[in-house]
């Protein structure tokens, strides 16, 4: 027999590494093109908002869905027009899109918080107390299933397609990428608006299933857990996913280290991950010893010398 | 057919950065005036009451000035440690932990004579931001882990640590339901010098002044630039490119702390999550848009004061307190768009 306890953290365990994938995952297009994005945090909330408003006046969850992904795909849209078009500072476009990401999201949420769905994102099976791991494994959200194939499609386009291997060249070097004619502000355009749309998704799982409902910063600090995630996975989606189920125990743990008889002060518990967060990126830089496999050319904004 | 191409300009305006922040700041009030009608609200009306709340009088005046302070030091900080090409933007836990050494030293220490008891609270303020990022330090300088991500995540720790404090060991039983620790004697409160203006900002200005030979005057300021530079220049200039780069982190994030020091001192007087209401994030904007210049920094960091505070008083008329985060976050996109014009150069050339 399986602990019942134990079913319930492979179930949280799932959610939580769900949210954190789909975003790392976003992040892991757009960085290989060679863009880097510290916007994931205001992206996330941007769309776990704007999706959240959709669901309480609609009750549509199909077009706050698509509400939710569409506007965090426009809102990462300004870091690349900064990026890309106007060749500005990677670094500040980014931390500047998270600090108006965080604001917006407040002001549009403002007179939302606290309210009620009346539809959410379902788990697609009809089993409510799931008893084994089978039963876990199937009776998950849609999201769930979405990200699974998010990450295989992602791999695949990544390694077997014209885009993705145009994608990778541009992120490893752009010049080159040039000379051969690829259209490098093109490419890394999408690969930041997709990347946005990853993290738009995440946020909308997170208000309408995860948690589910809005309050002012309660992506606390996921969207940067997410970009540390990209650096864990070595630029990779599959090991990105083993990262976001190692990160995604964590967090279903920590709440739960009590019932198992830890006795901790609640609010140092919740301080862990973050505390695990850095400790893995240290072991993971040592191990590696400085061969992260981040693409090249990732911060470097693309200027065609004209003569 | 005629094509448009990019050229980057031989040279760069001198003031280029003092032009695109003042049209970026006129795009974010633009921007904020758009939130403001779509939520029936009338610009004018709500910027001139900002304005008049914030800068009318001598006390409000002073308030924006106070406000200011956490920014301008926090902002030094960040441009301090930009001097090695690193990131900080761990500015908010630095603050917090300045705060709680402050409170820590207090509470274990006597002391006779209020003035030097203030310095030593302030030292210990210093202190705490600089142990706040020795973390980050150590694992960026030994390992060479991304500080961008650890000094971020040490924000999550510290607040944590911070919440733990306020609701246990530090607790006040006099606070009732909000969580804070107990006030500090009224013998170490910074004094004010006119109005509410506090000791502290005359310490902003000397703290200006120390960035700004820190950075631009001094050896040490030319070896951090080196050791930001090429890692072959370094070697071969015999700076020890790893050295900088840990001591311009310890000193930067010090900055920052001693801002959580002044506000504890002459602010909030306890420990409590109040301590700093996003001042190390607001800081990185005020840091970025001057170039890192620390003058920039102590006068964009007075604007941005005083602009958090129309902020917090127009709640009153119903208008949200983030249309001046948005404001702050706008001006810098605004800012970096204009900046690419006067960087690069848009020619019309005819192909064959």
């Amino acid at each position: 027999m399986i602990d019942i306890q134990l079913i319930g953290l492979l179930n949280a365990t799932l959610q939580a590494a769900t949210l954190l994938f789909i975003a790392a995952l976003g992040e892991l297009i757009t960085e290989k093109s060679g863009i880097l994005n510290l916007g994931v945090e205001g992206m996330i909330s941007v769309g776990a908002v704007t999706g959240f408003m959709t669901a309480i006046n609609t009750e549509n969850i199909f077009l706050a869905v698509l509400v939710g992904v569409l506007s965090s795909s426009i809102f990462a849209s300004i870091h690349a027009l900064v990026t890309v078009v106007l060749k500005q500072d990677q670094t500040v476009s980014g931390l500047i899109l998270t600090i108006l990401g965080l604001a917006l999201s407040s002001l549009l949420g403002k007179n939302y918080v606290g309210r009620k769905l009346v539809t959410k994102l379902e788990s697609v099976s009809s089993i409510t107390e799931p008893s084994n791991i089978i039963e876990v494994l199937i009776s998950q959200n849609i999201i769930f299933y979405l990200a699974v194939v998010l990450m295989i499609s992602t791999s695949f386009v990544l390694k077997r397609t014209m885009f993705g291997r145009r994608l990778e060249a541009v992120g490893e070097d752009s010049k080159s990428s040039d000379s051969m004619g690829l259209k490098v502000a093109k490419t890394q355009f999408i690969a930041t608006c997709v990347g946005g749309a990853f993290a738009g998704l995440s946020g909308v799982y997170l208000t309408l299933s995860y948690v589910p409902y809005w309050t002012d910063n309660m992506t606390s600090g996921r969207g940067w857990i997410a970009l540390a995630l990209v650096i864990f996975g070595g630029w990779k989606p599959y090991r990105t996913a083993l990262g976001a189920l190692l990160f995604g125990f964590l967090e279903a743990l920590v709440p739960r280290l009590q019932t198992y008889g830890f006795e901790l002060s609640p609010y140092i518990v919740k301080i862990t991950p973050y505390v695990i967060t850095i400790l893995v990126l240290v072991i993971l830089t040592i191990y590696k010893g400085g061969k992260t496999g981040a693409p090249r050319n990732i911060g470097v904004p693309f200027f065609r010398e004209n003569r | 057919m005629n094509n448009f191409k990019l050229f980057k300009r031989q040279t760069v305006n001198e003031l280029s950065t003092f032009y695109s922040f003042l049209i970026g700041f006129i795009i974010a009030i633009i921007i904020g005036s758009i939130i403001l009608l779509i939520q029936d609200k009338n610009p004018i009306d709500t910027f001139s009451l900002m304005l008049r709340l914030s800068v009318g009088s001598v006390n409000s005046l002073s308030s924006s000035l106070n406000k200011a302070i956490p920014l301008i030091l926090a902002g030094l900080g960040i441009s301090i440690i930009n001097s090695v090409k690193l990131w900080n933007i761990g500015a908010e836990g630095q603050i917090f932990l300045g705060a709680i050494a402050v409170n820590f030293i207090y509470i274990n220490t006597q002391f006779n004579n209020p003035s030097f008891h203030i310095l030593v609270l302030l030292l210990a303020g210093f202190v705490g931001g600089s142990v706040c990022i020795l973390i980050p330090a150590i694992t960026k300088v030994v390992f060479g882990v991304n500080e961008i991500i650890t000094t971020l995540l040490t924000n999550y720790i510290v607040f944590g640590v911070t919440i733990f404090l306020i609701n246990g060991p530090w607790k006040d039983p006099k606070s009732l339901n909000f969580p804070a620790a107990a006030y500090v004697g009224e013998e170490v409160f910074l004094p004010t010098v006119i109005g509410k203006l506090s000791f502290g900002f005359l310490i902003c200005i000397l703290f200006t002044f120390v960035a700004h030979y820190l950075k631009n005057k001094s050896v040490f300021g030319f070896e951090m630039r080196i050791a930001g530079g090429s890692a072959m220049t370094a070697i071969y200039a015999g700076i020890n490119a790893k050295q900088k780069a840990f001591i311009a982190m310890l000193i930067g994030g010090g900055f920052a702390g001693l801002a959580g020091a002044i506000e504890l001192l002459s602010q909030t007087h306890r420990v409590s999550t109040g301590i700093s209401q996003g001042f190390g994030y607001t800081a990185i904007i005020v840091a970025a848009i001057t170039g890192m210049r620390p003058l920039g920094i102590f006068l964009v960091g007075s604007l941005f004061g005083a602009l958090s505070i129309g902020g917090s008083v127009i709640q009153t008329i119903g208008v949200s307190t983030y249309i001046a985060d948005i404001i702050q976050a706008s001006t810098l996109f605004g800012a970096l768009i204009i900046q690419f014009f006067f960087t690069y150069q848009i020619k019309r050339v005819e192909n064959d």
